[in-house]
């Protein structure tokens, strides 16, 4: 014998199993996947039978794994009562819409998908009924709403199948994250999401300051999802989805949930005036408004779906008039409702299959067509309507009685009985409507197809669902009672009110109230009919749209509104963005300052020098002269620049840093050349005259803002620097390498001991940056296109050339070369010597300023300057370089260097030393920081060269091809230059 | 011998600048096969290796499994790099999303460019380096070399789109490096040190009147970080600039926002925390609120983004907003699932970048205009019965669906991925300061909870329309043509987020260890600066 | 002296932040590079100032701090002076390529329609 948790398990896991399987089969499996789909229904059916021995008498199977422990989440399957008769419902109508479906669906569909859906949406609600976790039911109710969406969707290629998943999806998932909420504070004034606890602590809850929040956002969850008003817009479009969707969805499972956790929570959340007003409004609210337009519905599947809505309010108001009785009747009543709108759906699909349309308007007279189905479907309206003898009847009497009784004795409460009366005036009404314009009157003309009666097994699970309201209907206490009682005592734990399930109780009120109901249905029926010939939905409600509303909320908040949104809180533009970082940056740096204050500066400072005061005066001026002439005379600017550049250059030499001024010398020279190059492929732009005057009002607005920024800004930083400065310096790391450069480091540079084994990492990465960015430079290059007018020569070159043309003795280009001889040569001759220099730089550099760094880049200066006097396809036809292995190479050699202390289980760059004289240069330095060294200057002769001749060869490129649109050939990168 | 144990921690920084100098050596792009045989072999021994390291974190009682010091050079002088949970986490996070790039990228996409594989490598020396290193210039050091490499691969395969997205990512990235500088240099000025732990342990003991330089460092410095982390309004550059790269290089780019979150977690936590004396929390309600800013922009960004690029970009933005402000709680349970979220986050944007790629392929242009104006005047339908017959999905459309709702469903928080129970852990933690039991709850917890609430719907919204349009609206498509190689590397990041959700304790319970760790720092310090150097008033202690 | 250096400091940023504010990529990037002047010269700073403190190791042997410049900041600087170089070149080649590819020099690909 299986343990009852192991059949929960099972049960909860077979459907997604087979949906996974079924997904799996070709699209024209024939019907395998309907007889798998069928078969997992079943099982689940036998299952849930199986285990009602133990639920019955207030019985609970619990299964409990662990999931989030900490959270208080766990994996917790538990079936009590009332679990056990929704799930009961959900695996036997599963069963039979799967049989329905099996002959619903045209063959050419790709069933298989569909079947995967169904089961998969089938193990969902199969979830919320068995979460004995709260958090676990929200989990598995979104994942309802999540299948209902690709179910109503299946018909995808029809816009309002597509609208109408949209609809359901957005508003039920929605509504579910209003009750994740909701459970999130019901969890947090309880301390748990334990279903039991949850139940167990109602006092506390009620009494709570977050009651109504949690109530509210519940309840938000629960109406949506069962399409109360006013969410109940969605459920009518939901109709787009194949019929057997509809039967099981839209009438017996889904729906259901909502009341379902209705009823589960009442005892927790129930008993307050609060739950009263906002759950038996609602209800009531739906079940007229359901009822009322129902009638002038001209879809067959429209009706029903209204009718859906409105017995669903039904079931609200009963849960909302929040008495013991109330939750009986409810329970019944969610059963009954099952069973014969279940069959009402099948009932209009077989009609649309077999005359193919559900207008209401051109069917009528089917009787003679289709008897049998003719007769279920009658039966089963019969039971809507609530006509004694079938089990709507019952359920319908129990809450006339219910609604007679006294619960807050408001206004509203004591008018309650006739308010109802008169709305089930008008579920007989459509009842009678869909019997009567259907099946009775003359023969259909013009029908899609000529109507007959359904193969035996479209017609079986609907014959199964009517016997069912029929017998329930005679012998409620034999059949329904005990299953009933279970689900109750579950709710309402050992006080069970008193209740009787008999056909006859007499002349009760409540009887009377169901023949007013059904003979003033007749009566309304009959009043209404010429109207319902020639028009389409209710007088007053019709011009109001749910869908039309809901669309457009939907598209104003989530696309206009969005849209004016997105480009009102942000930008697209650069500079924008370039002054909220540095107004940030100003903020951030402020604020503290402000709080705290910088307290007093105990002023250390050195004396004052003239001769510096004079350069830095120069500097400046440099400097506020190439920020004015950046726009127009870039050639000045750009010399201006380097004015500055020296002025730093001078003062690091000044505060004795002269490693530091000899790389940013040379630096400068690289980027200088850099830019020279880049220069001559911006636009031209002269300055319009007078435009500095002729500005418009808004660009000076502009200019002020950005000079208060940029003011604020220099202001700060030189605030900032000035106020470290003129405080003691803290007892810092520093000192420990001046101890040790030399000790340790072996050398008495100290910064470049720094460089290469104290912080040797950072170099590391420096170098890789560099690397890097020589990589990109070439890459971008490859695809370079110049603008159109940049592409021609420049003019001064033309007119030399034109002057070479003129002269009979001499040859285009003559004059460029005449004029660059001299310099050629020169630096032709002067090319070895550099090179000594770098590799001289190199290698004293762990002593004295210098290292592998700025030995690199005065290697690469030399490859420029060989460039520059003697032009690219000089310098490649006689020295072939290949930047890219030599970057390569001074990587890995670096790397190699760091990872050599391995071989003697060293950390990573650990260096070791010893000195070698050699004559003319002095004691080298044997460390492998040295080696390391000489990588770096491998790699940053690599990346400068590559970066400059990848620029410099665009000027060749685009006097090849001058005037292309489309993008040039690649470069001959200079590694494969012959 | 070589004990490769001790030397483990320093593998996900060496390896890659090995492997890619390698491939310089071997001639850029001579060998491109080569290479991305090369790069696939070493972002799977990454993988390991990020392995190996998290369990040995794990292990370790202080939760700092090793302190690796280079060059042999003692503590708080030269450089350290410190492997505790955070930083293996992250290595393993970062390598997983690389395999999956890299392996999407060897179909097609390096072959756009040149110097992918290269660049790849040394992007990921950065990111492992920048999630390791225990120095704060060191940190700067590694920021710069993944940024370079980060701008490489953004500008890879060139076109005007790339360059001028490109360009506002760089001039932006440079300014912020030197934001970055200003900071570093002006906390070594006022502090003295640039060791992380060195620095915790002084800053309790700063004289008075220099504290405000000292926090206005800290301000700068973290300014730098929130611009990588797209924290608005320093956000704008990030949108184009993922939606424009090259999809495989998108989704590496999903780990860039998370490295200036986790820094920011990192140093926040290490240098302002409960021990930071006057300092403590300094700056934590910016956080909290630039982060709620984010989510909300990045929610408005992808509802109103039209193409699903720019959707998943703004989707970047949503999770890294819910990231800081959740650090910004300044909770340790929160802190937790914030990490949770972050996993589970960036493997389903990840996937999602290169899924949109596979998704488009074969789509015109424009249409998505046309699908939304439909949906502004809703046209009336009627029924129209002969169309009812459902069409057979073709095989890939079926895949790319699934993995597109499962992209989602990750995304805006829905179960049944890890998005729903990152989601959850963030709310329950944030409204149940004191465990599950109960506590009063702030109002910065339910404004979060708000946003996070919504941002999740609005992401459903945007998602659900992007999917509509792409795969019900227009049936007779060009099924666009997917290799394998292209499928799996999504298909692998779900699963993982798969297995996030089923295995969601065990791995909720190490983010727990690591938020306690991060909160109580006192463990690092002392890993990194041994027992003795113990700041006045025994500030170390971080309890 | 430090009044110098920060007024210095002070005009090399405010230009920067000037140039990097205007719409020309031109302008930018000689903003980029003051501002990296500035930034160099403000990171030296933190080392405080001193003219007549020796740069090198007078002899072989372990020096005492308090003769010596603070080293640290120029190693910083040094590391900073590389990659701001790396950076700018990059920059430039970017800024050319945009106006390759869209026509214009400005930084936002197209001129600002009035």
């Amino acid at each position: 014998m299986i343990s009852p948790e192991t059949l929960l398990i099972a049960l909860i896991a077979l459907p997604f199993v087979g949906s996974c399987l079924a997904a799996l089969f070709r699209a024209n499996a024939r019907n395998a996947e309907a007889y798998l789909a069928g078969v997992v229904a079943l099982t689940a059916l036998v299952i849930v039978i199986a285990t009602y021995p133990r639920v019955v008498g207030g019985g609970v199977i619990q299964y409990k794994a662990a999931w989030v422990r900490e959270l208080g989440l766990e994996f917790s399957l538990r079936m009590d009562g009332l679990a056990w008769v929704l799930a009961a419902l959900i695996a036997s109508i599963g069963f039979l819409v799967v049989l329905y479906a099996r002959y619903y669906m045209p063959p050419a569909d790709p069933k298989p998908r569909f079947f995967s859906f169904l089961l998969a949406f089938m193990g969902a609600m199969l979830g919320i009924a068995l979460s004995g976790n709260l958090i676990q039911l929200v989990f598995f109710w979104e994942l309802t709403s999540l299948f209902s969406f690709l179910l109503i969707g299946y018909w995808h290629q029809t816009a309002q199948a597509r609208d109408g998943a949209r609809m359901a999806l957005i508003m039920t998932s929605a509504g579910g994250l209003c009750l994740f909420v909701g459970i999130l504070i019901l969890g947090h004034i309880v301390g748990s999401y334990d279903l039991d606890r949850v139940l167990a602590s109602g006092a506390a809850i009620r009494s709570h300051s977050l009651y109504l929040p949690a109530l509210i956002l519940v309840l938000i969850g629960a109406l949506t999802k069962s399409a109360q008003f006013p969410f109940h817009f969605w459920l009518p479009h939901a109709m787009a989805a194949p019929t057997p969707v509809s039967a099981y969805l839209h009438s017996a499972t889904m729906v259901k949930a909502g009341v379902f956790l209705l009823v589960r929570l009442w005892p927790a959340l129930g008993g307050t005036n609060e739950w009263l007003w906002l759950v038996a409004s609602a209800g009531l609210v739906t079940f007229i408004l359901g009822a009322f337009i129902a009638v002038f519905q001209q879809d067959l599947k429209g009706l029903l779906a209204y009718s859906t809505i409105s017995h669903l309010g039904l079931i609200t108001l009963l849960i909302g008039l929040d008495r013991p009785l109330g939750q009986v009747a409810a329970i019944f009543h969610i059963v009954n409702h099952a069973t014969f709108k279940a069959s009402l759906f099948m009932a209009a699909g077989i009609i649309d299959h077999e005359a193919g349309t559900r207008d209401i308007r051109r069917l009528s007279g089917l009787w003679r067509f289709m008897p049998i189905t003719a007769s279920l479907a009658m039966v089963a309206a019969a039971a809507m309507a609530g006509v004694p003898l079938l089990n709507g009847f019952l359920s319908k009497e129990m809450f006339f009685a219910e609604t007679i009784e006294v619960h807050d004795n408001s206004l509203v409460d004591q008018a309650l009985p006739y308010i109802v009366t008169v709305a089930s005036m008008f579920t007989v009404a459509y009842s009678l409507r869909f019997i009567r314009d259907v099946f009775f009157g003359p023969p259909p003309q013009a029908l899609p197809r000529t109507p007959r009666e359904p193969p035996f097994f479209m017609r079986f699970p609907a014959e199964i669902l009517v016997l069912t309201c029929f017998v329930v209907g005679v012998l409620p206490a034999l059949t329904i009672g005990p299953l009933l009682e279970t689900a109750v005592r579950a709710v309402l734990g050992p006080n069970v009110p008193e209740y009787s399930l008999r056909l006859w109780h007499g002349f009760t009120p409540a009887f009377l109230m169901s023949l007013v109901a059904i003979f003033g249905g007749v009566a309304v029926y009959f009043m209404l009919r010429p109207y319902l010939l020639v028009n389409d939905g209710p007088p007053l409600l019709r011009r109001i749209r749910g869908q039309r509303i809901f669309d457009l909320a939907l598209v104003t908040v989530s696309w206009r509104l969005a849209r004016r949104l997105e480009s009102l809180l942000g930008t697209r533009r650069l500079q924008p963005q370039l002054q909220l970082l540095v107004c940030a940056a100003l903020l951030a740096g402020l604020v503290p300052v402000y709080t705290r204050g910088v307290g007093s500066a105990v002023l250390t400072r050195t004396t004052f020098d003239f001769v510096f005061g004079i350069v830095w005066a120069v500097g400046i001026a440099c400097t506020l002269a190439a920020a004015y002439q950046a726009k127009f005379h870039r050639l000045a600017a750009l010399i201006l620049l380097g004015g500055a550049g020296i002025v730093t250059c001078i003062s690091f030499i000044w505060l004795s840093a002269p490693d530091l001024a000899l790389t940013q010398l040379v630096v400068e020279t690289v980027t200088t050349v850099l830019l020279l190059l880049g220069l001559r492929w911006l636009p031209k732009r002269v300055r319009e005259s007078g435009s500095a005057s002729a500005a418009p009002m808004v660009t000076r607005w502009y200019r002020l803002r950005d000079f208060g920024i940029a003011f604020a800004a220099g202001s700060g930083l030189a605030a900032l620097s000035y106020a470290i400065m003129t405080r003691p310096q803290p007892h810092n790391i520093a000192g420990y390498f001046v101890e040790n450069a030399y000790a340790q480091g072996g050398g008495t540079n100290v910064v470049n001991v720094i460089l290469v084994d104290f912080r040797a990492f950072d170099t590391f990465g420096e170098i890789t940056v560099l690397g890097i960015v020589a990589l990109t430079v070439y890459a971008l290059l490859r695809r370079f296109r110049p603008a159109a007018e940049s592409i021609p020569m420049p003019d001064q070159q033309r007119s030399q050339d034109v002057h070479d043309e003129a002269h009979p003795n001499r040859r285009k280009g003559d004059t460029v070369k005449g004029a660059m001889a001299t310099p050629a040569l020169m630096i032709t001759i002067l090319f070895p010597f550099i090179g000594t220099a770098a590799v001289f730089l190199l290698l004293r550099g762990h002593d004295l300023p210098g290292g592998g760094f700025v030995a690199g880049v005065t290697m690469a200066v030399a490859f420029i300057l060989l460039y520059m006097a003697r032009g690219t396809l000089w310098v490649e036809a006689r020295l072939r370089i290949l930047p890219v292995r030599w970057m390569g190479a001074g990587l890995l050699l670096t790397v190699s260097t760091g990872a050599a202390a391995w071989l003697f289980d060293r950390p990573f760059l650990t260096s070791s030393f010893s000195y070698l004289d050699v004559p003319l240069i002095g004691p080298v330095p044997l460390a492998s920081a040295a080696l390391f060294d000489v990588g770096v200057f491998a790699l940053v002769v690599g990346a400068t060269v590559l970066m400059l001749i990848a620029i410099a060869h665009q000027s060749v490129r685009s006097h090849r091809a001058p005037g292309r649109r489309e993008p040039l050939p690649p470069v001959a990168p200079p590694t494969e230059v012959k | 011998m070589i004990r490769l144990g001790d030397h483990l921690m320093i593998v996900p920084v060496v390896l890659p600048l090995f492997v890619g100098a390698v491939m310089l050596v071997l001639g850029g792009e001579r060998s491109r096969n080569v290479n991305a045989a090369l790069n696939v072999a070493t972002t799977l021994a990454l993988v390991a290796v990020g392995i190996a390291l998290v369990r040995e974190a794990d292990a370790s009682p202080t939760g700092v499994s090793g302190v690796y010091r280079l060059g042999g050079w003692p503590a708080p002088f030269a450089i350290v790099l410190v492997v505790d949970r955070l930083a293996a986490l992250m290595v393993l996070l970062t390598s997983i999303v690389a395999v999956a790039a890299v392996v999407f990228s060897v179909v097609r996409w390096h072959r756009v460019g040149i110097f992918f594989h290269p660049l790849f490598q040394f992007l990921l020396m950065g990111i492992n380096g920048a999630f390791l290193t225990g120095d704060l210039f060191n940190l700067f050091v590694f920021f710069e070399v993944l940024l370079a490499a980060s701008y490489g691969l953004a500008l890879h395969g060139s076109g005007s789109a790339r360059i001028m997205a490109g360009m506002h990512y760089i001039v932006i990235n440079l300014a912020a490096s030197l934001l970055f500088l200003i900071g570093v240099s002006l906390i070594y000025g006022v502090c003295g040190t640039l060791n992380m732990a060195d620095l915790a342990a002084r800053i309790p003991s700063i004289h008075a009147e220099n504290r405000a330089l000292a926090e206005a460092g800290a301000g700068i410095l973290s300014i730098a970080f929130l611009v990588k982390a797209g924290m608005w309004p320093l956000c704008f550059w990030l949108p184009a600039t993922y939606a424009a790269a090259p999809p495989p290089v998108s989704a590496i780019f999903a780990i860039l926002t998370k490295v200036g979150a986790c820094i920011v977690l990192r140093l926040w936590l290490l240098l302002f925390g409960d021990a930071a004396g006057a300092s403590a929390q300094f700056g934590g309600e910016w956080l909290l609120l630039g982060g709620m800013a984010t989510v909300a922009f990045g929610a408005i960004g992808s509802l109103a983004s039209q193409d699903m690029a720019r959707l998943a970009a703004f989707s970047v933005l949503v999770s890294s907003g819910t990231v800081l402000a959740a650090i910004g709680m300044g909770q340790v349970g929160v802190t937790g699932a914030a990490l949770f979220y972050l996993i589970s986050s960036t493997l389903g944007l990840a996937a999602f970048f290169l899924l949109v790629e596979l998704v488009e392929r074969g789509r015109e242009p424009g249409a998505d205009v046309l699908a939304v104006t439909r949906e502004l005047y809703g046209e009336e339908h009627e029924l129209d019965e002969s169309e009812e017959v459902g069409i057979a999905i073709p095989a890939t459309m079926g895949m790319l669906g699934l993995t597109f709702i499962a992209c989602a469903l990750v995304i805006s928080g829905l179960p049944p991925l890890s998005g729903f129970i990152a989601k959850f852990a963030l709310l329950t933690s944030a409204l149940n300061p004191q465990g599950v039991q109960g506590g009063t709850v702030s109002a910065a917890a339910w404004v979060f909870a708000v946003i996070l609430i919504l941002s999740g719907l609005a992401a459903l919204i945007a998602m659900t329309r992007a999917g509509i349009r792409v795969f019900w609206a227009s049936p007779d498509r060009a099924v666009p043509r997917v290799r394998l190689l292209e499928m799996a590397p999504v298909a692998i990041l779900l699963l993982l987020c798969a297995m996030q959700t089923i295995q969601a304790g065990p791995i909720l319970r190490f983010m727990q260890a690591t938020a306690q760790s991060l909160h109580a720092p006192h463990d690092y310090i002392r890993a990194v600066l041994g027992p003795v150097v113990e700041g006045p008033n025994g500030a170390t202690g971080g309890t | 002296m430090e009044t110098i250096l920060a007024l210095g400091i002070g005009v090399l940023a405010g230009s920067g932040v000037w140039l990097i504010l205007r719409p020309r990529t031109f302008q930018v990037i000689v903003g980029l590079s003051l501002l990296s002047y500035a930034v160099n010269l403000f990171i030296l700073a933190m080392g405080r100032l001193g003219s007549e403190v020796a740069p090198l190791l007078a002899d072989r042997a372990a020096g005492d701090p308090a003769q010596y410049a603070d080293p640290l900041p120029q190693a910083l600087v040094l590391t900073a002076i590389v990659i701001s170089f790396a950076t700018t070149a990059l920059f430039l080649v970017v800024l050319l390529a945009s106006r390759g590819l869209t026509g214009t020099d400005h930084v936002d690909g197209r001129e600002r329609e009035p």
